[in-house]
């Protein structure tokens, strides 16, 4: 009898693993792939990994900018691969060294819900079949490839992020299929490295709900670089290697690429694992169909002893929400009481500059009929960035409320926004208010003082 | 010479008391028998009277102190007379525990007490800005905590003597040991107590429990917008014991209630007999329908000791003697006073006994040990004088029953041979914990007090 059943080894299971098994409960982990899950094997990891590479080419490339002469720049694609993966397999190694060391028991096999009974809930994999008191549910998502007519004739020209991060060359020309985060960092990264890139999103502007005035700043930046960008178009099928789609006068446009990545959103597995048969409800969209496990505050579903993390929930997929929503989840499976909170879940795109976000955008603020203030300076306040960003642009932005001054959100561009935009879930978390943010003592010189600069604005 | 006048002790089970109003202040002239202050337990409201006339020289505490029993509340003398030794705390801490001032305006002296000096007339705010745990500046003895305060500081593991006291000379009082337990606000937590009207709770739904601005509520009933549509009351300690045992009692007990009728013929016949014997000088308490109900139902208890018992979760405390618990309805709210021994009474004395109860209750004088759940081994609660036919009483924890009287209305009886005939018929409606007690039990109880009821013979 396990304490603790784990389907899906992502960055939801494996961790909640870890902490559970810390906690010294016997937990049995499911993993069909690799340990690691989207993340570290078809995600955040490998893209990264990429994305370097692309940004020391193009240092390589723009070292003149700082007086640096490098003659013929080049790369080897196949060796930026071979490197990724090599990343990865030491990553996925370091995830299986803390399952060990947790004595946490990976079953590298399909699990099965058989349903529950006075044993337990019961989970089969490989003919055998494992008792648990407690089930946490993180098969996570996958991407969502809408049915648009010619899709499936395309054959291989079409891939998701799975299947481009095993290409072996570089395409030549790109279509990318929906401007979210996915759908940006591969245009960062295969633009930078030299291919024509076209992104066709459907929604007026590019990266989601990110902030709009730093969305449309660095699309403004990748234009300069030779992104095109087909903005409020709608695709309406696949000719071969071609995207056609509706342009905003209805006028139907045709672009091709070697390669059309379809990045248009992810969607949460909740089939084919016996779900059905344990009766856990789902959340439904707005079409009323089941989009994720509903679950409460506390990550547990309608079952009891049922509990479910990361991406199968449906919403905030990514990595870190994951992370922390399996570690409620063991909190309050140890009798911990332990609630998620989606308020200051930091989001960061690895373009180049980069992204970070944390908190309320103007937008979600304005929706949600709160009244703000809004606190900015360009990053070139931080001594620091100036003189590592030849020719960068980048703001700082923070929301606040309008009474208290209370941080609500903060957003930024420019690197290494992704590597400071923790301060500002910190302030979020604590509801710090700018007058005490202003207290903080930030290290010089570096770029992170501009959230303190920003901070005296008000 | 000054007198002291101290928290008197009411019952033995009772620590302290909270004063809900004082009714003379420092300066005013009292007279033997004047009211001094209201103050109420857990379970009962009294007033202080004056054995003393004279002054009152000095005051220690604010409206709604907890004070401890027998500790120093007021002193009554002449003016200029010295007051000082009679502090709270003893002399070591006089100088934090008051401190006369000369009030140039009127000429008399008036005293302060430390913490909140809330100006007559105001309600007490707390102070935002004190840091809520400080370590007790030397000199006061550790130990200054209220028996209040002690036991929840056990409860919450905290160490009282880390704890900077806001009762008089510095002795932690509950409210100390609730804010000390409080978790960290947030900034904006802070910002918004500081405009006031607002306070925090014990926990709060950020990082560790950190109290956030959502989690700020409304100090006061005072404090929320007046509306056309409703006002706001504040509820008194006693509303607040209530709902919290009536709350107590239906989450954590497993109680359900049969209902049956009893012929009543008998016990109104008796009842008229009773009430002629009265006339006549027979005897002297007017016995009433629930008198006898509550007669019978001692006669059954004794039958059904399981009955009379209190169910402690994996033990059960069956009782010998009956202890009968009788709810009474008062001004201030529901009081359940016991009558113990009840089954050595004869139904003169259980009447007179189950009046002289109701009525200490209402005037307040009612010993606060006759009050408590544990002292009771079963309630008789009677509704019918309302016109109530059934209901679902809530039982007592820990006790394992409560019996509901309903009023008397008449019912077709088969009276045999097939003659029906309109019969007058008592509703009884029995809540019982089938933690303690299975239905089948608590059946043959319920029928047992019917038959008591309806074979009931005394003679007057």
């Amino acid at each position: 009898m396990y304490d603790l059943a784990i389907i899906g080894g992502g960055p939801g299971g494996y961790v909640a693993a870890e902490r559970a098994g810390a906690a010294g409960l016997k937990v049995v982990l499911f993993e069909r792939k690799s340990l690691g899950g989207v993340c570290l094997n078809e995600g955040c990891i490998p893209t990264k990994t990429l994305l370097y590479s692309a940004k020391v080419y193009n240092y390589a490339k723009t070292g003149d900018h700082y007086g640096v002469y490098v003659s013929d720049p080049a790369f080897k694609y196949d060796e930026i691969v071979a490197r990724k993966n090599k990343v990865v397999k030491k990553l996925v190694g370091g995830v299986k060294a803390a399952m060990k060391a947790g004595k946490i028991e990976v079953v590298a096999e399909n699990a099965t819900i058989q349903g529950r009974d006075a044993e337990g809930i019961k989970v089969e994999a490989a003919g055998n079949v494992y008792a648990a008191k407690n089930l946490l549910i993180c098969t996570g998502s996958e991407a969502a490839v809408p049915p648009f007519p010619g899709l499936k004739e395309a054959g291989d020209v079409i891939v998701t992020n799975r299947e481009i991060l095993a290409l072996n060359e570089r395409p030549e020309e790109l279509v990318v299929i929906g401007g979210g985060v996915i759908g940006m960092e591969f245009a960062a990264f295969f633009s930078t490295l030299g291919t024509k890139v076209t992104v066709v999103e459907m929604l007026p502007k590019i990266l989601g709900p990110l902030d709009d005035e730093i969305s449309e700043m660095l699309q403004k930046q990748y234009e300069k670089r030779g992104v095109q960008f087909c903005l409020r178009c709608k695709v309406t099928g696949i000719e071969g290697n071609t995207v056609v789609y509706e342009d905003p006068e209805g006028k139907v446009c045709r672009v091709s690429g070697d390669k059309i990545l379809v990045s248009v959103g992810r969607r949460a597995n909740i089939k084919d694992f016996g779900l059905e048969n344990i009766g856990v409800e789902f959340a439904l969209n707005p079409a009323g169909r089941p989009c994720g496990i509903k679950v409460d505050g506390r990550m547990r579903t309608n079952i009891p002893g049922v509990y479910a993390a990361g991406d199968v929930t449906g919403f905030s997929m990514l990595a870190h929400t994951a992370s922390r929503e399996g570690e409620v989840a063991v909190n309050n499976i140890l009798g911990k009481e332990d609630h998620m909170r989606y308020n200051a879940i930091p989001g960061v795109v690895y373009t180049n500059p980069e992204v970070a976000g944390a908190g309320l955008t103007e937008a979600e603020a304005k929706a949600k009929g709160i009244d703000f203030k809004v606190v900015k300076l360009p990053m070139a306040y931080s001594g620091r960035f100036v003189a590592e960003n030849e020719r960068g642009e980048g703001i700082c932005k923070i929301i606040v409320g309008a009474t208290h001054h209370e941080v609500l959100g903060v957003h930024m561009l420019g690197n290494p926004c992704s590597e400071i935009i923790h301060s500002a879930c910190l302030a979020i978390e604590a509801e710090m208010t700018l007058e005490q943010l202003q207290q903080v003592v930030f290290p010089h010189p570096t770029v992170s003082e501009i959230i303190k600069e920003t901070a005296f604005t008000i | 010479m000054a007198q002291v006048v101290i928290m008197p002790k009411q019952g033995q089970s009772v620590e302290s008391c909270i004063v809900t109003e004082f009714k003379k202040k420092v300066g005013d002239k009292v007279s033997v028998g004047d009211i001094l202050f209201s103050y109420e337990t857990d379970k009962a409201s009294f007033e202080e009277e004056s054995k003393f006339e004279g002054t009152v020289l000095a005051c220690f505490f604010n409206d709604n102190d907890e004070i401890p029993c027998l500790e120093n509340v007021m002193v009554i003398g002449e003016p200029g007379e010295s007051f000082e030794e009679f502090a709270p705390g003893g002399a070591s801490s006089k100088s934090a525990a008051g401190a006369a001032v000369e009030d140039a305006s009127s000429g008399t002296v008036s005293l302060r007490s430390t913490p909140p000096v809330a100006p007559q007339g105001s309600a007490p705010v707390p102070p935002l800005n004190v840091p809520r745990v400080a370590v007790v500046p030397g000199g006061t003895s550790p130990t200054a905590a209220s028996p209040r305060a002690k036991r929840l500081a056990a409860e919450k593991g905290i160490n009282t003597s880390l704890i900077a006291g806001s009762g008089p000379g510095g002795r932690v009082i509950e409210r100390d040991v609730i804010a000390a337990a409080a978790s960290p606000l947030s900034g904006l937590a802070k910002a918004m107590m500081a405009e006031g009207g607002l306070q925090a709770p014990a926990a709060g739904s950020g990082i560790g429990g950190m109290v956030r601005g959502s989690d700020l509520c409304q100090a006061s009933a005072e404090a929320e917008t007046a509306s056309a549509e409703f006002t706001f009351e504040k509820m008194s300690n006693m509303r607040k014991l209530i709902a919290k045992s009536m709350y107590n009692s239906l989450q954590n007990s497993a109680q359900l209630t049969h209902m049956l009728g009893a012929d009543a013929r008998k016990i109104q016949a008796l009842r008229k007999k009773a009430k002629k014997a009265l006339e006549e000088g027979r005897i002297d308490a007017n016995v009433t329908i629930n008198d006898f109900v509550c007669y019978a139902v001692i006669k059954a208890l004794q039958k059904f000791p399981k009955v009379n018992s209190h169910c402690l979760g994996d033990s059960m405390r069956i009782f010998q003697t009956v202890n009968l618990g009788c709810a009474v309805d008062t001004e201030r709210g529901l009081m359940v006073p016991c009558i113990k021994h009840a089954e050595t009474l004869s139904i003169t004395e259980l009447s007179k006994a189950l009046k002289q109860v109701a009525d200490d209750c209402r005037k307040g004088s009612i010993n606060p040990d006759l009050l408590s759940s544990e002292a009771a081994s079963f309630t008789v609660s009677n509704l019918g004088g309302f016109g109530v036919e059934w209901f679902t009483p809530v039982i007592n924890l820990p006790q394992s029953g409560i019996l509901g009287v309903g009023t008397i209305v008449p019912r077709p009886k088969d009276l045999g041979s097939g003659v029906y005939a309109f019969v007058p018929y008592l509703g009884l409606s029995l809540t019982y914990d089938h933690r303690a007690l299975d239905g089948g039990e608590a059946t043959r109880f319920l029928k047992q007090v019917a038959t008591e009821i309806e074979n009931l013979e005394i003679d007057f």
